[in-house]
């Protein structure tokens, strides 16, 4: 109980903490989008030929592909020739081999963002693989990793070191012609993160990347790929937040989990990208795919989220549970105030037989924010004795704004078990009034009703994890009554 | 400690108040009655500042300062505490962390510390077993798939909690068996010191034998028609409240 | 994936053939809305699932022979109207049958053509309906009408060996408080396949009150799509029951508009589907203003090859305040070969609402079955009696009482009829 609402104080700022602009020149690519920058990208990360020719390939489909409009979203069309598809730190020629050697100006960035790098790592005992742009500068606990026999590096450092495993699992779970922005990811994917972790082996520690969009016009597009071998364990963070700018910014990830049998994978986001200011100008986009395969039996992977940044968010962390016995889990938390949309749930795909899937969706939508739940469970033919329960509520605070539920049922066996529940609900004045007549706050009696509401999937997260979560919902919808 | 002079209030359109004038002093246990539709409940309502109601005209005084001016957090951080007639539900927020972070306003506003976790759990435990409450309640959510008592009691738990220097309970007794009603009027008798004012607001004696007032005063249509002591109950249970309006209007 | 090529000029053709009366004029302008947008297609979000192939053949086929109509089946006619106990308007192959329509000339009911003003609805089937529209009917009911039994509308489809379609449209209006029960049945027979397009629309003025029973029955080689589009203003209320039994292919459509303060709808549903059958209900209840209610709750029982479709959507409009949505749908899977496909939406854009669905998919519950069978009730009388019960529910609340027990004797033939497949 104690972690609820404990730096509420201290977020009382209502300007977007992090924004700011670091002062670091960038070596980049021009704008455009083009089979030469495809060559550029992987010739600057001095890739082997497959992966030249995996990205051409991508970019061969992308071409033919027209952008999704079926979200409950709604921009200005993207211009894919205005983006600048690579940009690095100065300091990219020599890559600093531990903390000290790391450009201080950029130490100074994490810090301003909360992150204090190698005290974070230390006390948490948490590896954090950062990403600044588009290349990784700082890996620690490597040492300790590599002794369990986890490998935990940049992507591009796994094409270099462990070009076998990433040509046997890249694109096996979202394919390059997946979907238009997976498409273009698979092209122009600069760096990310890359998790091996042996048989059997339960990883030490929990790892943890942190994402920062900088330079301005640059998309982002990080790959990360998360391979659990037979019987291991793994539990992977994610977490993001973006320097204010006024342009929009285009951020479309793609991330791949493969689970083998008996594994084991957890997967937790914290989103906080800049979501524009109170008008709705600026902001990111975010169009992420992610999707895990659980393809062994008894293999399990689970992924929490709290989405309370972007401008646009249109993500649908999906398991494809293959594996008899396999277990799919999606929890998430997505707020949307101002004007931020949100279009995201999950996909829970039955194959195998006795496989389990759990869905729980807390929707948050305040000031002119639009958001919607969209999730499919399907179970085919084959998935004998299916299970699924599906939880999905919304909180609607004013309104302006507006709460979407989109779920999918196709069911094609008669052994399944589907359970679907959706209810939307407001904070009643009754329930404000009743705090503030106990001596709460307004502000504070909303935040404490917002995190009741979240409660069962902030249980699901790290600790440390979950404190972030609520402070950053408290900051998220400050303003949002009133 | 509470100084009523000439309240109006109505609710939209509709006048409830008409001139109401209370006056209680520290020690005292007043219970207010009158049938339905009289303005009990406004009256409860009103002092705790709700905003639906609009105060029209008189004042409010509590301990010296015009409660009228304060918003209604300010005001249960002063001491004042009601006892909803129909305790809301709040899902997933649980019943010790919105108690611990009463307790934690109130002793702000009074300059002291937060209470330390242990300290509060110690004390609560005191309070419900009192109550004779199951421990497990404070980690249910607040009021949610409570009983019509289990609520009540709970709200008599927080008041317990928040030693306040003015409670006024709401129809405290209804909805409630003999056993819980028993329960909850030990609660409320425990907090009886020369320090603390108690309004009772209730439909039936029945209470008031297990509570005894100082005063009894009866309302109608927004006023107090008359005052008196507990014999006054007794004497309207009997003869029922048309008694006491034509005796008024004679 | 590609539809079978449907002939606009043929559609075009069949339209200036038909005999110039007071909808002419509207039937082109349909004809035209149509051909520019063409059968729905599984591409579109509202036709994920339903699968028009079958139907764009027997419209296709249809336009080309110029047969006369078949024969009315008499013996399915009085039969049916055996059963049902109503002042019958008859509808047979798309033209009213004045000689079996006396429920055109009871007390309170006044009947008439359909006007220019009474035809716009902005769906392509609805326009295809309009274009080949032979007759329509516009029933109002005022607030004197209170005759002893329901008013009925027949429609009846009797094909023989060429391929037909019919295209029927009634508009029904409840004037201020009037009060109005309404059994609608469809029914069919013949050897060759057959595709029956209505297009419904009912009004409740203020205060009115409806109870409204559907009933579809056609033979299992024909296919058919229905729309109902229901206003409701203040004070109205509107208690609609549905029930699919047979047909090959069956799309409902129910749009419901809550147009003014306290309207109260309340809609059952309930479809047995069986082997080679598919039956999709698309509910979409638009609350514009609050408050008001609406409640649904459907149920299906599925066996063999057959799939169904559930959707339902409640759209509560900024500025609805007090509305009260809620949905619910529950799916028995009786055979591997079913599908089901469930899309429960809700799109909120007002904040003092309640709105809440829950929809389920499974089979009969363990600990019943246990239960009974600990009662010395053997397993397959057991799944029998717990089948019949999951879809007694929906008859048991479903509107026009009288029409209770003959509901339950034909749903209860329809689940004999699965139970013997599944024994075979």
């Amino acid at each position: 109980m104690s972690t609820e609402s404990e730096n509420i104080e201290e977020l009382v700022n209502r300007r977007y903490a992090h924004g700011f602009v670091t002062d670091i020149a960038s070596e980049g690519l021009p704008p455009g989008l083009n089979e030469d920058v495809v060559r550029a990208i992987s010739a600057l990360k001095e890739e082997p030929e497959f992966m030249l020719e995996w990205r051409l390939r991508a970019y061969r489909q992308w071409l033919e592909m027209v952008e999704p409009e079926w979200a409950h979203v709604h921009y200005p069309r993207i211009d894919y020739n205005s983006i600048s598809y690579y940009s690095a730190p100065k300091s990219d020629k020599d890559r600093p081999k531990s903390l000290d050697e790391v450009d201080p100006k950029l130490l100074e960035t994490y810090d301003k963002l909360g992150i204090p790098l190698h005290e974070r790592a230390r006390l948490a005992g948490v590896a954090v693989d950062a990403v600044f742009d588009s290349v990784s500068v700082a890996t620690t606990f490597k040492k300790k990793l590599s002794e369990a026999g986890v490998i935990f590096c940049s992507f591009s450092e796994a094409v270099k070191n462990h070009p076998e495993l990433v040509r046997k699992y890249l694109g096996t779970v979202v394919p390059q012609r997946d979907n238009f922005f997976a498409a273009l990811n698979s092209a122009v994917f600069s760096d990310g993160s890359f998790v091996y972790i042996p048989k059997g082996v339960r990883c030490p520690m929990e790892l943890s990347t942190y994402f920062r969009i900088n330079a301005a016009n640059t998309g982002q597009f990080e790959r990360t790929l998360i391979v659990a071998d037979e019987g291991s364990h793994v539990s992977y963070l994610e977490g993001c937040t973006a320097p204010m700018r006024d342009e929009n910014q285009l951020h479309a990830a793609v991330v791949e989990l493969v689970a083998l049998k008996d594994a084991e994978i957890k997967y937790s986001t914290v989103q906080n990208w800049y979501p524009g200011d109170e008008n709705g100008v600026g902001g990111i986009y975010n169009f992420v795919t992610k999707r895990g395969d659980c393809r062994g039996a008894n293999s399990k992977i689970s992924w929490t989220q709290v989405e309370t940044g972007s401008a646009i968010t249109w993500k649908y962390p999906s398991c494809i549970l293959r594996g008899n016995n396999s277990v799919g889990e999606f929890y998430s938390v997505a707020v949307a105030n101002n004007y931020q949309q949100a279009d995201t749930g999950t996909k829970m795909i039955h194959i195998g037989r006795n496989t389990r899937s759990t869905i729980v969706s807390k929707g948050i939508s305040a000031g002119h924010a639009q958001n919607a739940y969209r999730g499919l469970v399907r179970v085919m033919p084959q998935a004998q004795g299916a299970r699924n329960h599906t939880q999905c509520d919304s909180l609607l605070i004013g309104k302006e704004c507006g709460a979407h539920t989109f779920p999918y049922m196709e069911i094609k066996n008669p052994s399944a078990r589907i359970e679907h529940e959706a209810t939307t609900s407001k904070i009643s004045a009754d329930q404000l009034f009743y705090c503030r007549q106990r001596g709460i706050s307004e502000e504070d009696a909303v935040n404490m009703i917002v995190n009741g509401f979240c409660k069962e999937v902030f249980n699901e997260l790290p600790m440390e994890f979950a404190v972030e979560a609520q402070a950053l919902l408290n900051v998220s919808l400050e303003g949002a009554v009133g | 400690m509470l100084d009523i002079k000439d309240l109006q209030a109505r609710i939209g359109e509709t006048e409830i108040l008409r001139g109401l004038t209370l006056n209680v002093k520290a020690g005292e246990v007043h219970a207010i009655m009158g049938p339905n539709g009289s303005g009990k409940s406004t009256l409860a309502q009103v002092v705790a500042g709700h905003e639906d109601y609009e105060v029209t005209g008189g004042s409010v005084q509590f301990k010296g300062k015009d409660l009228l001016e304060l918003a209604p957090e300010e005001r249960a951080r002063e001491g004042i505490f009601l006892g909803f007639q129909y305790p809301v539900e709040i899902p997933g927020v649980n019943n010790a962390y919105l108690l611990k972070a009463a307790v934690n306003a109130k002793r702000q506003h009074q300059g002291l510390d937060e209470i330390d976790a242990f300290e509060f759990l110690k004390l609560a435990r005191e309070k419900m077993a009192l109550l004779e409450m199951d421990p497990k309640f404070l980690n249910r959510g607040v009021n949610e798939g409570f009983s019509g008592g289990e609520k009540k009691r709970n709200e008599i738990l927080q008041m317990a909690m928040l030693e306040p220097d003015l409670a006024i309970l709401d129809e405290t007794d209804s909805g409630l068996d003999i056993d819980a009603l028993k329960a909850v009027a030990n609660g409320v008798n425990a907090l009886r010191s020369p320090d603390r004012a108690i309004i009772l607001v209730t439909h039936y004696q029945r209470l008031l034998d297990y509570i005894e007032p100082d005063f009894v005063h009866v309302l109608s249509a927004g006023r107090i028609i008359r005052s008196g002591d507990k014999s006054l109950a007794l004497e309207l249970e009997k003869k029922g409240y048309e008694w006491v309006r034509e005796a008024a209007n004679a | 994936m590609s539809e079978p090529a449907f002939n606009h000029e043929a559609l075009l053709q069949a339209v200036r053939d038909l005999p110039v009366d007071s909808l002419t004029a509207s039937r082109r302008d349909a004809a035209n809305l149509f051909v520019a947008r063409g059968f729905p297609t599984v591409r579109d979000e509202d036709w994920k699932y339903t699968d028009l192939s079958n139907v764009i053949e027997i419209s296709q086929q249809s336009l080309q022979v110029a047969s006369a109509p078949a024969a009315i089946d008499e013996d399915l006619l009085r039969q049916t109207q055996a059963n049902l106990d109503a002042h019958w308007i008859v509808i047979a192959n798309g033209k009213v049958l004045e000689q079996h329509s006396p429920g055109t000339n009871i007390p309170g009911v006044q009947s008439g053509s359909l006007q220019k003003t009474d035809l716009a609805i902005d769906e392509p089937l609805a326009d295809l309906n309009l274009a080949l529209l032979r007759d329509g009917l516009k029933l109002d009911i005022c607030a004197e009408f209170a005759p002893d039994k329901p008013l009925g509308l027949l429609f009846i489809d009797t094909v023989e060996n060429a391929v037909a379609s019919t295209h029927a449209r009634v508009n029904i209006s409840l004037e201020r408080n009037a009060n109005a029960r309404i059994v609608e049945a469809h029914v069919s027979s013949g050897p060759a396949q057959h595709y029956s397009n209505c297009v419904l629309h009912l009004d409740l003025a203020e205060g009115a009150v409806c109870e409204y029973l559907r009933l579809q029955d056609r033979a299992t080689n024909h296919s058919q799509t229905a729309r109902l589009n229901v206003s409701l203003k203040r004070d109205s209320s509107l208690h609609h029951g549905s029930f699919d039994l047979g047909g090959r292919l069956t799309r409902n459509d129910l749009n419901v508009a809550i147009q003014g303060r306290n309207a109260t709808a309340r809609f059952n549903g309930l479809y047995i589907v069986a082997d080679g059958q598919h039956v999709d209900n698309h509910t979409k209840v638009d609350h514009l203003v609050g408050p008001a209610i609406s409640q649904q709750e459907y149920r299906g029982v599925l066996s063999g090859h057959c799939r169904a479709v559930w959707n339902g959507k409640a759209i509560v409009h900024k500025g609805a305040d007090g509305t009260d949505a809620t949905q619910a749908n529950h799916n028995l899977l009786l055979s591997d070969a079913a599908e089901i496909d469930a899309k429960p939406e809700l799109e909120i854009d007002a904040d003092d609402v309640k709105c809440a669905h829950g929809t389920t998919v499974g089979q009969l519950d363990e600990r019943a079955l246990f239960y009974l069978r600990a009662r010395g009730i053997s397993k397959p009388d057991a799944k029998r009696i717990l089948t019949r019960a999951f879809a007694a529910t929906i008859v048991n609340t479903s509107p026009i009482s009288e029409a209770h027990e003959f509901l339950g004797g034909q749903v209860e033939e329809r689940l004999r009829t699965i139970d013997d497949g599944r024994q075979s």
